[in-house]
């Protein structure tokens, strides 16, 4: 016999959870910033700005994210009909996120404490946080002007996990690692504008409260400037003034997770089995007689590989060793393999 | 194709061509229910039963060579399987065909119906699950099918078709039919064909494979 049945108890399911850097090459921390005139200009670049980790025209160059502005009114952008202002990229953007998150056309984004109407998303490139982004490993510094400031996730502060919705939603607050900066508000928010925005590293997004980021320094904000009259606001504005403070920045850290479903299948060939092979250097002649007469009663093989079979004997998967096994009629093995999903 | 790392004893797992495709089919057909174990790469006349350093060193030759990573073609893996036979075996299953080489004219019909020499105690048995046989180019041939086995699993593989380049082909059955091409386009400026026929004892895992002529008239 050379093929032996697994039992449901060579079997293990295990789900691990792997966290890496988010950007290309697995950089943690993105400090150089690029965009596309082309991307720009395209009908895509009304609704969001592409940001690269180097000239878009470079072979190495990847898309990271992308920028977008929000504004429930349409305030921001060019109305798509003037005479219907209401309707214009940005309202687009707003209400594709009230559709993902609230998922309630009367809801409102609530930042921290304080309902607003417009904000800046930040949405991560799928390839680049796989499965979700990591809480406690956002550190994005904005600089707009001389004034600076460093935005985290608040998942260190608080002990239950916050859902809006079935999603997990963290609030965007001033400081480092998960972590507030005390220096203004205890929990990080700005002093009348609420959190900073919101961190929701499901759906790979940070949603950046611009109001808070219009305040000046002493309300915790940075002076950013944001244009949101309908009218006069050429489309992609607003988010070319949002990459403007994170190239300035010149610090994004950010982390990916992915839970990785492995199947490890345990193989134990036992004492009595395996013991021969169908190798024809381990016969001699034409006829089947073993190459040495040792092999007879004290036959050695050398695993190298394991095949992995369904029912119609078809090979799935195939094992190699690092190096041979040997097993004879004293030997028993455990290899342990690892399948993921 | 690199090397695997032996310096510790690793398991570096791949799926196979044929799992990618039964796992595309999502039709439940990749279900792993059992196991071989082959020892391809390793050549037993490395294996020296007199070092004079003892038995300890009989197999030195072997034991800590690199192996070669998975190669995810099933006709590439698993030639060499281990097989579970009565301690004091002295003659290990031999398969025979009856040719040691195929040369058909086109159109031509063979029959083939291997045996096994040396399985369990017998000279010659004829096993009773079957061989599989695999055609390297199934252009070659206009019919090439198995007979005799007849259980859902060997009828499934025998009807199964896949669209595309696939150029081997595998059957099952205690007969194997095969005929030869008429296409003569298949020839080019030659005048014949070659393929190869593998066959594997599906309870021994003896293994044979022999040169296929197609002869153009």
């Amino acid at each position: 016999m050379s093929f032996k049945r697994l039992t449901p108890s060579d079997f293990l399911v295990s789900a691990d959870s792997i966290t890496s850097p988010c950007w290309t090459n697995n950089v943690y921390d993105l400090s150089s910033f690029f965009t596309s005139s082309a991307q720009a200009a395209s009908s895509q670049g009304d609704y969001v700005l592409a940001v690269y980790q180097t000239s878009s025209v470079l072979d190495e160059a990847a898309i990271q994210f992308y920028i977008g502005y929000a504004n429930a009114a349409g305030s921001g952008s060019t109305p798509y009909d003037s005479t219907i202002p209401q309707y214009s990229p940005s309202s687009t953007i707003y209400g594709q996120w009230r559709n993902l998150i609230l998922e309630d056309e009367n809801s409102g984004f609530v930042f921290g404490n304080v309902t607003q109407s417009q904000f800046f998303v930040a949405s991560v490139e799928r390839a680049n946080y796989k499965q979700s982004l990591l809480p406690g490993s956002l550190n994005l510094t904005l600089t707009s002007g001389s004034n600076t400031i460093k935005l985290t996730d608040n998942s260190n502060m608080i002990s239950v996990v916050p859902y809006i919705n079935g999603t997990r939603v963290y609030q965007l607050i001033s400081g480092s690692d998960g972590t507030a900066y005390t220096g203004l508000q205890a929990n990080g928010y700005t002093v009348a504008s609420g959190s900073y925005g919101w961190f929701v590293p499901d759906m790979g997004a940070i949603l950046l409260n611009s109001i808070a980021l219009e305040q000046s320094t002493g309300n915790g904000g940075i002076a950013m400037t944001t244009l949101n009259d309908g009218s006069s606001v050429a489309n992609g504005f607003n988010n070319q003034s949002l990459f403007n403070i994170i190239k300035l920045g010149d610090s994004f850290e950010l982390n990916s997770q992915e839970n990785i479903t492995s199947d490890y299948v345990f193989i134990r060939p036992q004492n009595a089995e395996f013991n021969y092979t169908t190798n024809p250097s381990f016969i001699s002649g034409s006829t089947g007689e073993v190459i040495y007469s040792s092999f007879i009663n004290n036959p050695q093989t050398y695993i190298t590989t394991v095949g992995l079979y369904n029912d119609a004997n078809e090979l799935l998967a195939v094992a190699k060793l690092s190096r041979p096994l040997v097993k004879d009629f004293t030997k028993e093995a455990l290899i342990r393999v690892k399948l993921d999903f | 194709m690199g090397y695997l790392n032996n310096a510790v004893v690793t398991v570096d797992a791949i799926l196979t061509d044929k799992g990618r495709e039964l796992l595309a089919k999502n039709d439940g057909s990749f279900r792993i229910t059992q196991f071989a174990l082959s020892d391809d790469e390793i050549d037993y006349t490395l294996y020296n039963p007199t070092n004079p350093s003892g038995s300890a060193y009989y197999g030195q030759a072997i034991e800590n060579m690199p192996l070669l990573e998975a190669f995810p073609l099933v006709t590439q893996e698993m030639k060499y399987v281990l097989t579970t036979l009565p301690r004091g075996t002295a003659k290990m299953p031999v398969l025979d065909l009856g040719y040691a080489a195929i040369t058909l004219k086109q159109g031509a019909s063979l029959a083939v119906t291997p045996q096994t020499l040396n399985y369990l105690g017998g000279n010659t048995t004829f096993e009773s699950s079957g061989y599989t046989a695999t055609i390297s180019d199934v252009r070659t041939l206009s019919q090439f099918n198995g007979v005799g086995i007849n259980t859902p699993d060997a009828i499934a593989l025998n009807s199964t078709t896949t669209v595309g380049t696939n150029v081997s082909k595998t059957v099952v059955g205690t007969t194997i039919n095969l005929t030869a091409t008429t296409v003569n386009t298949l020839f080019g400026s030659n005048n014949f064909l070659q393929a190869t026929l593998t066959v594997v004892g599906r309870d021994s895992g003896a293994r044979i494979t022999i040169p296929v002529t197609i002869i153009k008239q």
